[in-house]
């Protein structure tokens, strides 16, 4: 691999972006210890209050639960929905194959709003009522392109030669895809997964339309937006949430490296 | 015996039910009431179709309009993100060695934060007593607090591409990395020079990640309403905030859904136009 | 042969989805009435506004009748409710704004309230009771309520306010914000140029479409929710906006030098009421839910928390907090006499006037 010496600059443009999209949250930082319920300078005096609120607040603590669980269930979906496209994609001919691609591909090509709207058609139509498992389905259609895409990338450099040696030796199709197929492409399911993830947690155009009782984060906090005392809270609970991820991730690399 | 073909339905029923259900009946169902006349009544019912919504809309010429608009503003979007992004995939790709992991999260984790309070962090930090007119206004290089940056169109797309650069690097860099490395060094025994190497091998074989990363901003861009919400202002309402508040503050679904299909036709009749200049098998083979 | 698999395929799914419908009616509940308040069990849904969830603001029920659990479905707005309710939501009680229930009585999504059967009924003025009153039948109960007027920062407007006509006035260029709501401006033109809402024409509504273009040159932002004006006239943004009493109340209560005009067209009120849903099964435990929202407890956090009116009048007369009597005007006895109340929109007029506000938007 070519190690000349234009990288710097290179490095200094990804720094330099990563400082642009941590300047807000650290804007919003400053303002989860900010005295004042309103977003503006100057700043009235540092305060922990909003923290302690926030461990108060069932509400806001129940909806980012409920936006951990949507995205946990939705990313598992579609992930799993999407390798199997993927694999029938590249792995096998049959009439209707251009037809469930295409199908597969399509809510990229529609609008959140518009498949929003039409879930919500369906649901109230039917009677259904709104909840997390709506919005799930929902956040699972539209992860689906991306899981696809990305695993059908990496299959499609994948050897055949591979499986069709397993199954000479006596493997059945579901074993090969099990132990030669799915450890080889696991690291683009798990790029898939992490894709679908972010597509979920912080999904805000499709929630809206529906979520029902219980709301996931990024509704509810669209909600208080009614109400200036409630913000503060929603921004210490958003660092909190930041810095829990941030955490994880860090703590995932060091165990990573000591492999 | 599970050979390849009786696997095929365990394999296939799943996704195509899935999609039945919860993507194709319900765009035919929006279909279907952008035929009806009004709200009244059982939402379950039998409706005798017509044409009104959409003759309504179309008498209304700035809804058209808008939508144009918008596909505008997507474009837009779309291009900067995009070629704002390539950079990042490469540096990613190939100079963050190992890196590289913790760089891509480190640039995902930002999506764990709220969109929408993020997006109030920039009204923060743009509006006229915001930290960068303050900042501007205390090093004196300006007189009056810009009142440019926010609550027009341009705000909305600046932070459309501010949001959706990470995003866009992730196919960029997922074709990036399927590149072989041995060609980088076929390149260099043939003499090329790195800039060479990267217009003639790089570039080339990323293009699917590129257009991908373009269509990926693009589309959703178009219906794009919660952005100008926040920091559209009065002017930079776009195309989805017009259905958006006929579902939601008019409680006038077959409008909302007459407006839906329209833009749901013109996209895919746009898609279908760019996949015929740019051959999408390239994608999946 | 494949297309058959298709269809089928197609069939299954929907044939799954429609068997999922059968699990969400709602469970009987017995609600005997000679049981204690104390003992008496069972649940009831209530479809309500974000915020109106918390305990606080049903005290007293869940005080006196704390076996019994309230579960809460949040609606985004009036449309939205109404569109839930049609969708055959399955709550309870719901609470919609003046302006928009009509539709409700029409469409026979809302039970008839036996209000002998409220303790607390009395307690309310009889001004507000018709406000929850359909083709002369009690359909809903008042609960919150408010004023809207034009909020402005008087070291930016020394020199005050006194028409609602200032929201457009090109003097205030880039510094006045409007409620996002095409009713709520027809509403404003209305008070303008003297029309009937009631009544107005295609004509009207035209000219009126044409005055709230103009006035995109003098308006910021739309606000969709208080804190983004209390954001916005707080950091001089904006100088002079559409608002509720909230609004002024967090302002002033902030140091903000502000003021809340009283317009020679007068202010407007809005009142928000409690109904029950047609078939309903918990009718009764309904209504004991009503009684206790109306009760003074609860009526003492709407007003120190919201900052909103409640339609207890003992709630009202015990105000002490003066930023709230000066929001409330308490100290003006005739404020009630100069406002106009939002009356009902017929469906018509909600599509009419929703659309004309989408043209607004949507104007080059």
């Amino acid at each position: 691999m070519s190690t000349r010496r234009v990288p710097s600059l290179l490095s200094g443009y990804y720094f330099a972006l990563i400082a642009l999209l941590y300047l807000p949250i650290g804007i919003l930082f400053l303002f989860s210890l900010n005295a004042n319920t309103s977003l503006s300078f100057p700043l009235r005096g540092l305060t922990l209050d909003w923290y302690r609120k926030l461990l108060e607040s069932e509400a806001v603590l129940r909806a980012a639960r409920n936006s951990l669980v949507v995205a946990a269930g939705s990313s598992f979906a579609a992930t799993l929905l999407g390798t199997m496209v993927a694999l029938l994609a590249i792995r096998y001919q049959f009439r209707s194959k251009n037809l469930l691609i295409a199908l597969a591909v399509l809510p990229l090509i529609v609008p959140f709003i518009v498949l929003g709207v039409a879930l919500l058609l369906l649901f109230s139509t039917l009677h259904i009522e709104r909840s997390l498992w709506t919005v799930g389905i929902a956040h699972t259609v539209v992860a689906l392109p991306y899981t696809l895409l990305i695993v059908v990338s990496r299959l499609a450099g994948f050897d055949v030669n591979l499986e069709e040696a397993a199954m000479d030796l006596g493997a059945n199709y579901p074993t090969t895809l099990r132990r030669i197929v799915l450890p080889i492409i696991a690291p683009a399911m798990v790029s898939a997964w992490l894709t679908a993830f972010t597509v979920s947690f912080d999904e805000f155009a499709l929630a809206l339309f529906l979520a029902g009782t219980e709301p996931t984060f990024p509704v509810y906090l669209f909600s208080q937006l009614r109400f200036a005392n409630r913000l503060p809270i929603m921004i210490a609970l958003a660092v909190l949430l930041m810095i829990g991820t941030l955490t994880l991730v860090v703590i995932a690399e060091r165990v990573r490296r000591a492999e | 015996m599970l050979d390849r073909r009786s696997t095929f339905w365990i394999l296939y029923l799943p996704p195509l039910l899935w999609l039945g259900a919860f993507f194709l009946a319900p765009l035919g169902l929006m279909a279907a009431f952008s035929f009806r006349a009004d709200m009244r009544g059982d939402l379950l019912q039998i409706w005798t179709p017509t044409l009104a919504q959409y003759a309504s809309v179309w008498a209304t010429g700035s809804y058209v309009r808008l939508l144009g608009i918008s596909a505008l503003v997507a474009l837009a979007v779309a291009v900067s993100a995009t070629a704002l992004a390539y950079p990042i995939a490469y540096f990613l790709a190939f100079r963050a060695g190992k890196r590289a992991g913790l760089y891509l999260v480190l640039l995902l984790v930002p999506f764990w934060t709220s969109y929408l309070l993020r997006v109030m962090a920039w009204k923060i930090m743009l509006g006229s007593e915001g930290v960068l007119n303050s900042f501007l206004l205390y090093l004196q290089l300006i007189d009056n607090p810009l009142t440019a940056l926010l609550y027009n169109r341009n705000a909305v797309m600046l932070t459309l591409v501010y949001v959706w650069i990470p995003f866009a690097a992730l196919p960029i860099l997922a074709a990036l990395q399927r590149i072989d490395l041995a060609l980088f060094e076929a390149a260099a025994d043939l003499g090329a020079t790195p800039f060479r190497r990267f217009w003639r091998v790089t570039f080339p074989l990323s293009l699917p990640g590129v257009l991908a990363a373009f269509f990926m901003v693009f589309i959703p861009t178009v219906g794009e309403y919660v952005t100008p919400l926040l920091v559209g202002g009065s002017r930079g309402s776009l195309y989805g905030n017009i259905i958006q508040d006929f579902f939601t503050k008019a409680a006038n679904w077959p409008l909302g859904s007459a407006l839906s299909m329209i833009m749901l036709v013109g996209t895919l009749a746009l898609v279908a136009v760019a996949v015929r200049l740019v051959d999408l098998r390239k994608l999946i083979e | 042969m494949k297309r058959t698999r298709l269809l089928l395929g197609i069939a299954l799914s929907l044939a799954l989805l429609a068997s999922a419908c059968g699990g969400g009616a709602a469970a009987p509940t017995t609600a005997p009435t000679a049981v204690s308040p104390a003992e008496q069990t069972g649940s009831l849904t209530v479809l309500d506004w974000a915020g109106y969830d918390d305990p606080d603001f049903w005290t007293d029920f869940q005080t006196t009748y704390p076996k019994v659990t309230v579960n809460f479905e949040i609606g985004a707005s009036d449309a939205d409710i109404y569109a839930k309710i049609k969708a055959g939501d399955q709550a309870d009680l719901f609470h919609p704004y003046t302006g928009w229930l009509q539709f409700y009585v029409d469409e026979g999504l809302v039970a008839e309230i036996d209000t002998s059967k409220l303790t607390n009924w009395d307690k309310v003025p009889d001004s507000f009771k018709q406000i929850g009153q359909i083709n002369g039948k009690q359909y809903f109960i008042p609960w919150d309520w408010g004023f809207t007027s034009i909020l402005y920062r008087t070291d930016k407007v020394p020199e005050g306010i006194d028409s609602w006509a200032a929201l457009m006035d090109p003097k205030f260029k880039g510094h006045v914000s409007m409620w996002d709501d095409g009713p709520g401006a027809v509403t404003v033109s209305s008070y303008i140029h003297g029309y009937d809402e009631t009544q107005i024409t295609p004509e009207q509504l035209g000219a009126i479409k044409e005055e709230w273009i103009k006035q995109r040159d003098a308006n910021l932002f739309y606000w969709a929710g208080e804190p983004e004006l209390v954001d916005g006239m707080a950091n001089g943004d904006v100088w002079v906006a559409y608002a509720w009493q909230g609004a002024y109340a967090t302002l002033l209560g902030q140091g903000v030098p502000v003021a809340y005009a009283n317009p020679k067209e007068g202010r407007n009120s809005w009142v928000g009421v409690y109904g029950i849903r047609k078939d309903s099964p918990n009718y009764d435990l309904a209504l004991k839910f009503l009684d206790a929202k109306l009760a003074a407890a609860t009526g003492n956090n709407v007003v120190n928390q919201f900052f909103y009116g409640h339609s207890n009048q003992d709630v009202m007369n015990g105000i002490t907090d003066e930023t709230l009597k000066q929001a409330f005007s308490i100290g003006d006895p005739a404020i009630l006499q100069k406002t106009n109340f939002t009356p009902n929109l017929t469906a018509e007029q909600r599509d009419a006037w929703t659309a004309m506000w989408a043209q607004v938007k949507a104007a080059p």
